[in-house]
């Protein structure tokens, strides 16, 4: 954590804090995923002053809630776009993409201004902003990305929350 | 019991007997007898062939139902214990069979990751569909598949596929910094960003932009997405193109997922149907710049150029008044967006109603061809002057597009002509088309007739008179 000299002083801990939380925070490491919330702080060490700059670099050791999905994690996401290629579907960061192979092969794509899939009895329909409980097949974690393939072609998976008949 | 297994066997046959007597002299029902067939699936077939004798001395007609159900069971496991090797071989098969499938075939990827196995694909192939979803890519046997069950899906609902180009052809755009002092004006004439339907002339202030849509486009828009699936196809940026679809469909119903800008197409300064998911024999593209689209001409219909500004009026090389400057505009009615919806009422009405072929026979380019070849039916065209005189008269652009329209193209006066196009009034030919009362017209006139499907009142294009314009 490199730190600017004027925030030194009595508070230079809080200053530390905050920095790292506004850092950190909503970011995405390839290692461990989204960081959601950073729940402690585990040691401050001894700050390394920087060269020509004035800067100084303190280790942080902190405790974080990270979000990473993971192969075969069965996730409840919400259907952001659906076309005749699947639907693509968002469970907080992560963007997760179920093709339609991996579709049930019962539900067929209609197109139309709410492109959706159903059920040939029209009982199950999914579209944009349905929520569907997902499988994830495979995950790719970039520096700033989460991409995931998701599959409902399995028992229990679907929709599990249809907004247009709420 | 539970310590070896010999025990466990002979105590589950005792079972079985056990039950069997203890459900025969109970007459039970349907479920018990489905628990009974359980337990004797365990047994070996000796042990359930002694209840089956009890059995028989049984003349209870309440049985004689159940009795059948139990010598299926029976049969069958007489069977499955035949072809106990077999069946071991046949579930080997299948499992030989179940993971051959699991080799899958990559179909696409998102994220570099196949989107059917979920595993990381090494290479980079197929082509991207950015517009969808960035990081899509499909494989060739994919797309093909898609538009194969895309194709019957749309047919199904009576449509067809229209690509539709954003500059010259449903809008023209200007930058701030361009505008003439003339265009001034327009910049407190401008619509409220915040209800889009109604507007056409918009500033953008934070793309240093003013964008003006071409008249008619919003009743074109509905009209025709009764009739096709609409994509956007564009020369411009992502941004720019998505901002343009924002303007045209504000209620989001026509374009989504469907804007492609140059940043998706595969080959530079062309436009290809490549990224497009809809069978080339279904596609028609409404465009103002054929160049874009050589591979694809069967599928065009040229659009006339819109000029609303001074900035693109001057791009193409115009050196007259812009329409924004002379503070008119393309006629909302008549003008090339009206004219051109008709041609694809026309075209979409012949590909449904009246072609005999099967629906997935038929393709639209023949279509396009028949209709664009009634609209100088009947007509014989002598051109003067209008070529260089050492140029193949057959190649020049305006005889094939003349041949097209469906004209015949003569090099020869008789009397079977009926226009003479030249750019002037005195050659030889244009003397003669007067003096024989047969039609001199302007080049613009096929020009115009082209961007028009429809022939035009020869009279506006009497060569004298396009020679002060």
């Amino acid at each position: 954590m490199q730190l600017h000299p004027r925030f030194f002083g009595r508070n230079l801990r809080e200053n530390i804090v905050s920095k790292l939380m506004k850092d950190v925070e909503g970011t995405c490491s390839g290692r461990h995923g989204f960081v959601v919330a950073i729940t402690g702080i585990e040691n401050i060490g001894k700050g390394l002053i920087r060269d020509g700059t004035g800067f100084v670099t303190f280790p942080v050791k902190y405790q974080c809630v990270v979000f990473r999905p993971f192969k075969g994690e069965i996730l409840e996401a919400v259907v952001t776009m659906v076309n005749k290629m699947g639907f693509f579907a968002e469970a907080g960061p992560v963007q997760i993409f179920v093709s339609n192979h991996l579709i049930p092969d019962d539900m067929e794509f209609q197109s139309g201004d709410m492109p959706n899939y159903t059920t040939s009895d029209g009982s199950v329909k999914i579209q944009k902003d349905s929520e569907v409980r997902l499988k994830i097949i495979g995950t790719r974690v970039d520096a700033t990305e989460i991409f995931c393939i998701g599959t409902i072609k399995d028992d229990f998976l679907g929709v599990i929350n249809d907004p247009a008949n709420a | 019991m539970v310590t070896d297994s010999p025990v466990h066997s002979s105590s589950s046959e005792d079972f079985a007997a056990f039950l069997d007597v203890e459900l025969d002299s109970k007459s039970s029902g349907s479920s018990s007898n489905a628990e009974k067939a359980g337990n004797e699936h365990h047994s070996d077939s000796v042990a359930s062939s002694s209840p089956d004798e009890e059995e028989a001395e049984d003349d209870d007609s309440e049985l004689e139902n159940k009795r059948v159900k139990r010598s299926k069971v029976e049969t069958a496991e007489i069977v499955e214990d035949d072809r106990g090797a077999t069946s071991i071989a046949s579930l080997e098969q299948n499992s030989k069979a179940s993971s051959s499938k699991e080799i899958c075939t990559h179909p696409g990827s998102f994220g570099t990751m196949c989107i059917v196995c979920g595993k990381m694909l090494d290479e980079e192939s197929g082509v991207t569909f950015g517009y969808i979803h960035k990081g899509l890519r499909l494989g060739n046997d994919e797309i093909v598949r898609l538009r194969n069950t895309d194709i019957k899906n749309l047919l199904c609902h009576k449509k067809l596929y229209l690509i539709l180009d954003l500059d010259h052809t449903l809008l023209n755009s200007t930058q701030l910094m361009h505008m003439t002092p003339d265009e001034e004006y327009l910049k407190s004439q401008t619509d409220s960003l915040q209800d889009v339907s109604k507007g056409s002339l918009f500033m953008l202030s934070f793309m240093h932009m003013m964008t003006k849509l071409r008249p008619f486009v919003r009743t074109f828009l509905k009209e025709a997405s009764q009739m096709f699936e609409m994509y956007i196809y564009t020369m411009g940026d992502r941004a720019y193109a998505l901002e343009m679809a924002k303007l045209l469909d504000p209620g989001r119903e026509y374009f989504n997922a469907k804007v492609i800008s140059r940043d998706d197409g595969t080959q530079r300064h062309q436009k290809g149907l490549d990224v497009v998911l809809g069978q080339e024999s279904a596609v028609l593209i409404l465009d103002d710049t054929e160049n874009a689209w050589m591979k694809h001409k069967d599928n065009l219909i040229l659009m006339e150029r819109y000029h609303f500004f001074a900035s693109s009026c001057h791009q193409f090389g115009f050196n007259c008044k812009s329409l924004s400057e002379l503070k008119s505009d393309e006629n909302e009615s008549e003008g090339a967006l009206a004219s051109i919806l008709k041609v694809l009422r026309k075209i979409h009405h012949i590909f449904f109603e009246e072609s005999e072929e099967n629906l997935e026979g038929r393709d639209v380019r023949q279509v396009l061809k028949t209709v664009r070849k009634d609209v100088l039916e009947g007509c014989k065209i002598v051109f003067s002057r209008v070529f260089p005189t050492q140029f193949p008269a057959d190649n020049h652009h305006l005889w094939r597009m003349a041949e097209q329209l469906g004209a015949t193209c003569s090099t020869e006066l008789d009397t079977s002509v009926t226009h003479v196009v030249s750019k002037d009034a005195g050659t030889e030919k244009s003397r003669w088309a007067l003096k024989h009362n047969k039609f001199l017209v302007h080049p613009g006139w096929i020009e115009a007739t082209n961007y028009f499907w429809q022939k035009q009142p020869e009279e506006s294009f009497s060569v004298n008179q396009t020679k002060n314009e």
